[in-house]
């Protein structure tokens, strides 16, 4: 008696178990194709050397660690890990604090006020990264630009003239400065976003106990936006590590010497340039374990917030 | 309801998310998108890479038009920049899906890839399209064991040119040595004006001074390419072009060699910021005085500028400036190779080589010289001379690498920032050895 009904249950329990992993399998193979593909070959490549002979039809010899050791052994390229490390940080942390207090502001102001903020925000997030980097070089020219001529009228005569590209400190600087305003868009969305979740009870509560402006942000805004925060800083940490398109721009309007890459730029010049795709790729899978490495930390504070 | 909102603003963050995850790592741009559309059965189509702007739109217009009226068939021209033209042939070039059918390229890049097998072999229709008339070391830049694969296209050679008006108040004179051009040149300097606009990373018009020295950037040894930038003639050219961008020229030490015809013609306030600048022939088009029928173009003067070769270093000479130009090839792995050599009749038929010359562009074939010299005089005649003493760079196989990984610009930087020659030529020796073979 007790059989019948339930020898249905199990088998409609067994096919509502196993219907969601089938509907995950294309998103899946898709995924293996389009980013499966390039990684597997880049791994395979860098125990190989593949120069242009080999782009043009030549077999590819298998050489092992040769190319991660001809890496390890270049201080040049050591040079540009410590260099992108520095930058990826600053402009994370630079990116963040300015996308956070953009975003207290858009909590605080008027309707319309926020809506024209949110707006800007979204025109600088959406415009095409050649066409906004065009109107920066502009702006940094050193015989023509807005900004030599704006500082000279506020009386620092040294920037007359002054060539921004011509250091590697004041090229790293403008780089900085672009990234920040291109990335900072979403961080303020994203946490504004999360502040909007914020219950108006808490926020009330602080007040009778007498909280001022600064108090209320970090002992409630600031833990509250935690997961968002962390979400949005390994984000950028790690698209900061591997910014390419703006750096290689700045470069095509000063100089493309060794001293102005970071390891984007290095990768691509080793590959294409030079055309030793093998050292490229290694090159590439030591970026990726790097990034891993940074961000392995905030990974597992992730976890554990999720856990608790 | 509170539920429902917090639920939508949590969906519509978490959707912000994943689509900033998909746009927020945008990439270099989009390649460029492959001109030649697919065969459809009437029209055939063929695709064909220029760099740079070096050839003008009337020369484009004309092979359009008269390989459209030959062929049937339509030709499509890509214009890629110099800086990215490695790279874009590097990943184009092997795929028959991508590749342009013909192709200019560099002539310092051409042995590389005539090397590794980018090109068809030209040898069946050599003395068709012009034989031993053609530029032989141009030839030479795109032969491998002795069949040709890249044949020259237009040479131009680094030209010196000057304001007169400048000049003539100065009380100088054209120089006739090397040493004399430095020193005239230094004496022109001002704070506000170059005596000779020379970039610290221009190594193209900065070898003319290691050539004119007898230097070289590197020599074959037996089989194998070595770099000799230790060398003591190229040590002493190096010291030269130190001296010159120390003291005539106020260009930024980063600077190599784009558009010094901005800086001799007259700026915003009617002087002009460099008394002398080094550039090939076709800066002819970019320099002169505002025309008075339209302010915005720009009309040669022969009171206000003029030309000459770069002396050598003894009088009656000419120094040995940079053969620049390309050359033009099939790339092997098009599948219009028919339709490719018909576009090559074209290119080095009388028609198309006079208009060459006509535009300030050395045609490729040298029948044709004593026209180029005559059809402008003011240029031409210092081109000509210029361009039989010219040198190219070292043909060796790795020789587009060592530009890829822009080895000299830095190199010559380093050293206009004033660093110690020997010191930087025996490290860059090093680096220039890695890849030159």
């Amino acid at each position: 008696m007790t059989a019948v009904p339930s020898a249905p249950t199990r088998r409609r329990s067994w096919r509502r178990r196993t219907v969601p992993y089938w509907l995950l399998v294309p998103a899946v193979v898709l995924l293996l194709a389009g980013t499966g593909y390039p990684v597997v070959w880049q791994v395979v490549t860098s125990f190989r050397e593949y120069g242009m002979a080999q782009q043009f039809g030549q077999p590819a010899p298998f050489v092992g660690l040769a190319n991660y050791l001809a890496i390890v052994q270049d201080a040049g390229l050591w040079g540009v890990v410590v260099r992108s490390v520095t930058f990826a940080v600053v402009a994370a942390f630079v990116t963040l604090a300015v996308g956070i207090g953009l975003a207290l502001v858009m909590r605080a102001a008027w309707t319309w006020v926020r809506l024209v903020l949110q707006v800007s925000l979204l025109l600088a997030w959406a415009m095409p990264v050649v066409a906004a980097m065009t109107v920066w070089i502009w702006l940094f020219d050193r015989r023509r630009g807005v900004v030599n001529w704006l500082l000279e009228r506020l009386g620092l005569e040294q920037f007359h003239r002054f060539d921004w590209l011509a250091q590697p400190a004041t090229f790293f600087a403008v780089a900085a400065v672009v990234v920040v305003w291109m990335s900072v868009p979403f961080v303020a969305l994203s946490v504004y976003a999360g502040l909007s979740q914020i219950s108006l009870e808490v926020i009330e509560a602080s007040e009778l106990d007498g909280a001022d402006g600064a108090q209320r942000l970090r002992y409630i805004f600031l833990p509250m936006i935690r997961p968002v925060v962390a979400i949005v800083l390994l984000l950028q940490l790690v698209w900061d590590l591997r910014v390419f398109t703006q750096v290689k721009l700045l470069q095509d309007a000063g100089s493309q010497s060794g001293r102005f890459d970071l390891v984007g730029t290095a990768i691509h010049k080793l590959g294409t340039g030079v055309g030793d795709f093998g050292m490229a790729a290694a090159m590439s899978v030591f970026v990726l374990l790097l990034t891993v490495v940074l961000s392995a930390y905030y990974v597992r504070v992730l976890l554990k917030e999720d856990a608790s | 309801m509170k539920r429902t909102t917090i639920g939508t603003v949590a969906a519509l963050a978490a959707g912000a998310l994943v689509l900033a995850g998909c746009g927020g790592d945008s990439d270099a741009p989009s390649a460029d998108a492959d001109g030649s559309p697919t065969d459809g059965g009437q029209s055939q189509s063929l695709t064909l890479w220029l760099m740079g702007g070096d050839t003008p739109d009337e020369l484009r217009d004309y092979l359009r038009d008269t390989f459209a009226e030959e062929t049937g068939a339509e030709l499509v021209i890509e214009e890629q920049d110099w800086a990215d033209a490695v790279t874009k042939l590097t990943t184009a070039l092997p795929d028959a899906g991508a590749t342009p059918d013909v192709t200019e390229i560099g002539n310092t890049w051409a042995s590389t890839f005539t090397g590794v097998g980018a090109f068809s072999d030209l040898s069946d229709i050599y003395d068709e399209l012009g034989g031993e008339d053609l530029l032989q070391s141009f030839v030479a830049a795109g032969d491998v064991d002795g069949a040709h694969h890249a044949l020259p296209y237009y040479f131009g050679s680094r030209l010196i040119w000057y304001r007169k008006d400048v000049w003539q108040e100065a009380g100088l004179e054209v120089p006739t040595t090397l040493a004399e051009f430095n020193d005239t040149v230094t004496q022109l300097r001002t704070d506000d004006r170059s005596g000779f606009y020379l970039g610290g990373e221009d190594w193209r018009n900065g070898i003319s001074w290691i050539f004119a020295n007898g230097g070289e950037l590197a020599v074959k040894e037996g089989d194998t390419w070595v770099s000799s930038l230790s060398d003591p003639a190229t040590q002493e050219g190096l010291a030269q072009f130190q001296q010159l961008f120390t003291d005539a020229s106020n260009a930024p030490a980063t600077e190599s060699d784009s558009t010094p015809w901005v800086n001799i013609n007259n700026n915003d306030d009617g002087v002009p910021e460099a008394a002398t600048i080094i550039a090939p022939g076709w800066a002819y088009w970019s320099i002169g005085l505002p025309s008075e029928e339209d302010p915005d173009v720009l009309e040669w003067d022969d009171e206000t500028f003029g030309v000459f070769a770069l002396p050598g270093t003894e009088e009656g000479t000419v120094a040995p400036v940079f053969a620049g130009g390309s050359n033009i090839a099939i790339s092997a792995a098009s599948e219009k190779q028919e339709l490719a050599r018909d576009l090559l009749r074209i290119i080095f038929s009388e028609e198309y080589q006079t208009m060459l010359a006509e535009n300030g562009l050395g045609p490729a074939n040298t029948q044709y010289l004593d026209a180029f010299v005559a059809l402008n005089p003011t240029v031409n005649e210092a081109a000509a001379e210029a361009a039989l003493g010219s040198k190219l760079t070292p043909a060796a196989p790795g020789w587009a690498a060592v530009e890829g990984a822009t080895l000299l610009e830095e190199f010559f930087g380093k050293v206009a920032e004033g660093g110690d020659i020997a010191q930087l030529a025996a490290e860059y020796d090093e680096q220039l050895d890695a890849l030159l073979n």
